[in-house]
């Protein structure tokens, strides 16, 4: 059941998430051969004093990447469940409905974390061939918020876009607007050391929200 | 699992909700405090102040006598100088001293503290510059040094690491007694000064040194600082006159200078200052020191001689932001509010500021019972809701939106 | 036999709307039932409630002994759904989507499904979405009976087909409920469609059911009587007896369960002359409208 369940989210996922990884990838290589550039032309003790110095975060292109992947895959997820209310086929299917919905949200997560694991570690790499590892270190630290965005948009569009009421996918869009931001705050490199914890905790929070619009699609609030 | 769902997004939202209705509130309302600029006079030997009200500025002594603003220029010559030049109404002498353009730009100097240039990231990593070069200009160099278990030099240029110049300077920090690592590392990073004086580094037994690179060689000074002092953070300066190498808070929030050349440690006649939530403002000129404190509500300003004595202290103090008009709004309609970045902070984090005193519990009472009105209109048990009304009790309007936005209805 | 569908004292509001009360509904083991209803009548309120799909203001639902608002998976299992308008996982195409249901129920044969998808002329690679009505009917009708479920139920299984289709679909679904003694409780807009697959009827009105037996029982117990009116001169709206009435000028259109001896005499009673009676034979259409009312 599991195996047919990852299927269909794979069906529906698949093309966006091969997509998105591979943008990633190349957003993460037109970086690093702009970084290159800046050494060819500038010098790299030049640019690794207006990194550390003049807080020039070479990655600043990052910032929305994770945030819209995380969106996208939500919405390639969980739009084609409401398109005339699909979703009662997976409410039906002999399986309890919160394990069905778990299923998709595990394998949803999974797929991102993956992109996001993919990202990060190239990121990582390329960072640390041509930089100190203190370089590295706040790079890694700044971006890490980003991809937790990333996250937590995935988890409230789940929860948006299976609520069956438009009132309240307004209302809840208002606190994921409140909510995102707080991941995205501008910093110097290495500022969000202190919070990235909590913000990994506060992700978990929400990561099961879906099964709150989901229940109240199922109970009939249509 | 539902309600676990629920609980858990109307927490995230009243975090939410903490940071962006007070951030909102202060956008609309906020009103600019402005805090009174003083300054010591040497020509009448007391403080300047120069204020606003009402939008406008007010020139005064600390006895209250008020001056005009050429007046009141002519109390500041030395900060002043070029104005009173262009009017014709600077003396020749002062204090005996003749009025030499070059003698008074020397003598001047300014130093910004701002409690977030102690709360930052640090780099870690740092450009030894040379510090006899030869040349006439500073240049960067092209490698990087950090201080951890040894002294290493990374070479920006292909990521290398330069073993022979880390063996190098670690074996001169050895010699010396140094404890790697290094628990802090402070220096002025940049060649846009008039000379190099390496960095003041503080290492894992808390002693002080200054570690410098002379034609290539290391060059690493023990400096003697009292047992059991230690240090919160170190400002290297490059003032003209090159009296000191820089100022040093201690960890009783005292503060110090370390003299050039014979490397004392002076303390300076300081009390009161608290390096967490205030600014520090030095600036000194030909007769005096001028050492401003600035916190949330007040300002104290010590003048100091030029043997760094204290001569006299000047203190004043304002409404907080909390207790005018606006921050008496604020105080009914928030219990508390969190920003996730701080005036005294460069890092990110939950910065959580209750409201004092208990004026909000009206307004959560309001919202309590309008609560219980809407539970009650949809025909629904009171009972179920308790911890709703708990929630809506304790964090008034975040929680009564959060718990209205993710309504609480559910049948078994 | 017992009972597969029970619904005891069901009652829904729609906000403060009454859709029904006190709703009474059992449907044994073997048997199709067709539930027939105008827009509105609370047909797909009451499938959404034995689908576990919409909580029932008040009264429960039970599905082989269990509340449908609770199924367990072994249940469901035992339960194939069609959705109004054959709506489907319209993203896959017909290999996807046999693979993807055949993954949940361990008794799936697919020998039915693709015995169906070889009468359809669709590419192997064509998504669902891109079929017709028609074509989607069958890929729906094939994946339950690849299901083999003990109870089908189908919500409005003819709509957008066209009568070849809808032939199809109930020639299939009879002979395979019969066969197998399969359960099935549907619901469709085309009588002609139900009465040729329907053992039992539940008509519902606004508010109310307005019959509930076998189908043949229905039809001969359910009459119209047709006549003229020499003078206007009475209100038979009004007359317990009258299920319906439909008159235009005099030309009068009677529904009623009594018999044909009994509404003579009441005539006669009443003094009311009549021309042209004579008793109408109905099909189950004419006898829904009879007993519902034209709009």
């Amino acid at each position: 059941m599991l195996k047919s369940m990852i299927y269909k989210e794979w069906l529906k996922i698949r093309w966006f998430l091969i997509g998105a990884a591979v943008a990633g990838l190349l957003v993460i290589a037109y970086m690093y051969m702009n970084t290159q550039r800046s050494i060819t032309f500038g010098g790299a003790s030049s640019v690794w004093y207006n990194i550390m110095f003049l807080n020039r975060m070479f990655y600043k292109i990052l910032k929305y990447i994770p945030l819209l992947i995380g969106l996208g895959i939500g919405v390639a997820q969980y739009f084609p469940e409401t398109v005339n209310k699909r979703i009662k086929l997976t409410f039906h299917l002999p399986i309890l409905e919160n394990k069905a919905l778990l299923m998709m949200l595990g394998f949803g997560t999974a797929s991102l974390l993956a992109t996001y694991l993919l990202h990060f570690v190239v990121f990582w790499l390329l960072s640390s061939s041509y930089f100190g590892y203190e370089i590295t270190n706040a790079a890694l630290i700044t971006i890490t918020p980003w991809f937790l965005a990333g996250l937590a948009a995935y988890f409230f569009v789940a929860l948006i876009v299976l609520e069956p009421i438009w009132m309240y996918r307004i209302f809840y869009s208002f606190a994921a607007i409140a909510f995102v931001p707080l991941y995205l705050n501008s910093g110097m490199a290495g500022a969000y050391a202190p919070i990235n914890i909590q913000l990994v905790l506060l992700t978990l929070l929400i990561s099961v929200s879906m099964l709150f619009s989901a229940y109240r699609f199922r109970k009939g609030e249509m | 699992m539902k309600n676990i769902s629920r609980y858990n997004l109307i927490f995230v939202t009243i975090i939410a909700l903490s940071v962006i209705l007070p951030w909102m509130f202060w956008l609309s309302f906020e009103k600019p405090i402005s805090s009174p600029y003083v300054m010591y006079s040497c020509v009448d030997d007391c403080f300047m102040i120069r204020g606003y009200e009402n939008g406008t500025s007010v020139y005064s002594n600390e006895f209250g006598k008020t001056f005009t603003r050429e007046e009141f220029e002519q109390k500041l010559p030395l900060l002043n100088f070029r104005q009173l030049m262009i009017s014709k109404t600077l003396p020749d002498t002062i204090k005996g001293v003749e009025m030499d353009p070059h003698l008074v730009n020397s003598a001047g100097s300014f130093y910004r503290y701002k409690p977030e240039d102690k709360n930052s990231p640090k780099p870690g990593l740092y450009p030894m510059i040379e510090s006899k070069s030869g040349r006439a200009k500073l240049e960067m160099p092209k490698d990087f040094f950090r201080i951890a278990s040894r002294m290493e030099f990374i070479i920006a240029d292909g990521n290398k690491l330069d073993e022979q110049k880390s063996v190098l300077f670690t074996e001169a920090l050895q010699a010396k007694g140094f404890k790697f690592p290094a628990k802090m590392i402070e220096g002025l990073p940049t060649t846009r000064k008039s000379c190099d004086e390496g960095y003041f580094v503080v290492d894992n037994a808390d002693q002080l040194f200054q570690v410098k690179m002379v034609q290539g060689q290391p060059y690493v000074k023990w400096i003697d600082i009292p047992k059991g002092l230690t240090f919160k953070y170190i400002s290297c300066v490059d003032f003209r006159n090159k009296l000191y190498y820089c100022y040093l808070i201690g960890h009783d929030n005292s503060i110090f200078i370390i003299t050039q050349d014979d490397y004392e440690l002076e303390r300076l006649p300081i009390e009161g200052f608290n390096s967490e939530n205030q600014e520090l403002r030095i600036s000194s000129d030909l007769f005096n020191y001028n050492v401003i404190m600035l916190g949330e509500n007040f300002t104290k300003v010590v003048a100091l001689d030029d043997n760094r004595r204290k001569v006299a202290e000047y203190n004043q103090t304002w409404t907080k932001r909390a207790l005018r008009p606006e921050g008496k709004a604020f105080s009914f309609l928030f219990p508390a509010e969190i920003n996730l970045t701080d005036k005294y902070n460069s890092f990110i984090n939950f910065y959580f500021h209750p409201t004092k005193g208990f004026n909000w519990l009206i307004l959560h009472i309001i919202l309590l019972i309008s609560q219980f009105i809407i539970i009650r209109r949809r025909k629904a048990n009171p009972k179920n809701h308790v911890v709703d009304f708990g929630i809506v009790l304790i964090t008034g309007l975040f929680g009564f939106l959060a718990v209205n936005i993710f309504p609480n209805k559910f049948f078994d | 036999m017992n009972n597969v569908i029970e619904c005891n004292n069901l009652t829904h509001y729609y906000g403060t709307k009454l859709v029904y009360e006190n709703l009474n509904i059992h449907v044994k083991e073997g048997s199709i039932l067709g539930l027939l209803g105008k827009n509105g009548a609370g047909k797909t309120t009451t499938i959404n409630i034995l689908n576990g799909f919409l909580q029932p203001r008040s009264g429960e639902c039970l599905i082989y002994g269990e509340n449908t608002q609770k199924l367990t998976p072994h249940t469901k299992g035992r339960i194939g759904f069609l959705i109004e308008g054959h709506i489907q996982y319209a993203f896959m195409d017909i290999h996807q989507i046999e693979k993807f249901y055949s993954g949940f129920y361990p008794n799936w044969n697919n020998k039915p499904y693709w015995d169906l998808m070889s009468k359809l002329k669709v590419t192997p690679s064509q998504k669902i979405s891109t079929m017709s009505c028609g074509q989607r009917s069958q890929v729906a009708l094939g994946l339950i009976l690849a299901q083999d479920p003990d109870l089908l139920i189908l919500d409005d299984f003819s709509m957008g087909l066209d009568p070849g289709y809808r032939r199809l679909f109930i020639d299939y679904l009879r002979a395979y409920a019969k066969s197998e003694n399969k359960t099935i409780f549907t619901t469709s807009h085309i009588i002609s469609d139900m009465e040729r697959l329907i053992d039992d009827v539940l008509i519902m009105d606004y508010n109310r059911v307005l019959a509930q037996c076998p189908v043949k029982e229905f039809m001969q117990d359910f009459k119209q009587f047709n006549f003229t009116l020499d003078k206007d001169n009475i209100d038979l709206s009004k007359e317990k007896f009258v299920s319906n009435i439909e008159k235009v000028k005099n030309d009068v259109e009677l529904y009623t369960y009594e018999s044909e001896d009994f509404v003579k005499k009441f005539l006669d009673d009443n003094g009311v002359e009549t021309k042209n009676f004579k008793k109408v034979k109905m099909n189950l259409e004419d006898a829904f409208i009879g007993l519902t009312g034209k709009y």
